[in-house]
């Protein structure tokens, strides 16, 4: 059988342990605090904690402020005609007049 | 482009209301049989353009989930709407172009421009194209 003996920790460093501990303890609570206050606000915005979780897990992600701006080239894409088979692209319908787009989803 | 409030997804309670209840489409044929449902129940004249499984065109102007745009004869934008739900301003829009071009003469409605509404059933009319 071994013994270790193992030297007692000092005062001073077990002083320094716990207000290591008490800090990140408080950091931990403060930032909790945050998260449930941004959950709330987002819940009021939204309308109810069930859209306030939609828009954080399906919205947020796919919205782009994107880096276009007015006097940019319009960039150009090709889209599907609404018979499902046909293909068009953006820049085939400007030219002769201004084009105004309208993006959107039926939901 | 993609649905902002499909049943698998986020659904509003105004969709069930509406009767607007789709999933999230999958394959392109399915977003163009939303599309088309749209037209249908709207009776949408303007001229469609859906965007394809990729969201090319929802990419290139950071459109989901609504914005309009327009853009002029030279092929710049002219005008750049803020990003929807809450900056989605269609009367600022119409401000606008009146300002540029105009006021508009809605009785009009035989005399499409080039309306494109990209990503989800894009009426495309006057200058006016609807892209989802």
């Amino acid at each position: 059988m071994l013994w270790v003996i193992l030297p007692a920790a000092t005062g001073s460093d077990s002083g320094v342990q716990g207000s290591v501990k008490r800090f990140l303890k408080w950091f931990a609570g403060v930032v909790a605090m945050l998260l449930v206050a941004a959950f709330a606000f987002f819940s009021y915005m939204a309308g109810s904690p069930k859209d306030a979780y939609g828009m954080v897990r399906y919205a947020l992600p796919h919205m782009h402020r994107g880096t276009l701006k007015v006097g940019s080239d319009a960039p150009d894409a090709r889209l599907v005609a609404l018979d499902g088979t046909s293909r068009f692209h953006i820049r085939e319908r400007t030219g002769a007049r201004p084009l105004v787009l309208v993006f959107g989803s039926f939901t | 482009m993609r649905e902002a409030h499909p049943t698998d997804e986020w659904q509003m309670k105004s969709n069930v209301k509406d009767g607007v209840c789709y999933a999230q489409p999958k394959t392109l044929e399915q977003r163009v049989a939303i599309a088309q449902d749209f037209t249908k129940r709207y009776k949408f004249p303007l001229p469609f353009g859906i965007d394809d499984m990729g969201n090319a065109a929802d990419a290139a102007y950071s459109a989901w989930p609504e914005r309009l745009y327009v853009i002029d004869e030279s092929g710049h934008i002219a005008y750049r709407g803020g990003m929807g739900p809450f900056n989605y301003n269609p009367k600022e829009l119409r401000e606008w172009l009146a300002a540029r071009y105009g006021a508009v003469n809605h009785d009009t409605a035989a005399a499409p421009a080039s309306a494109a509404q990209a990503s989800a059933p894009a009426p495309a009319s006057t200058s006016s194209t609807s892209a989802k």
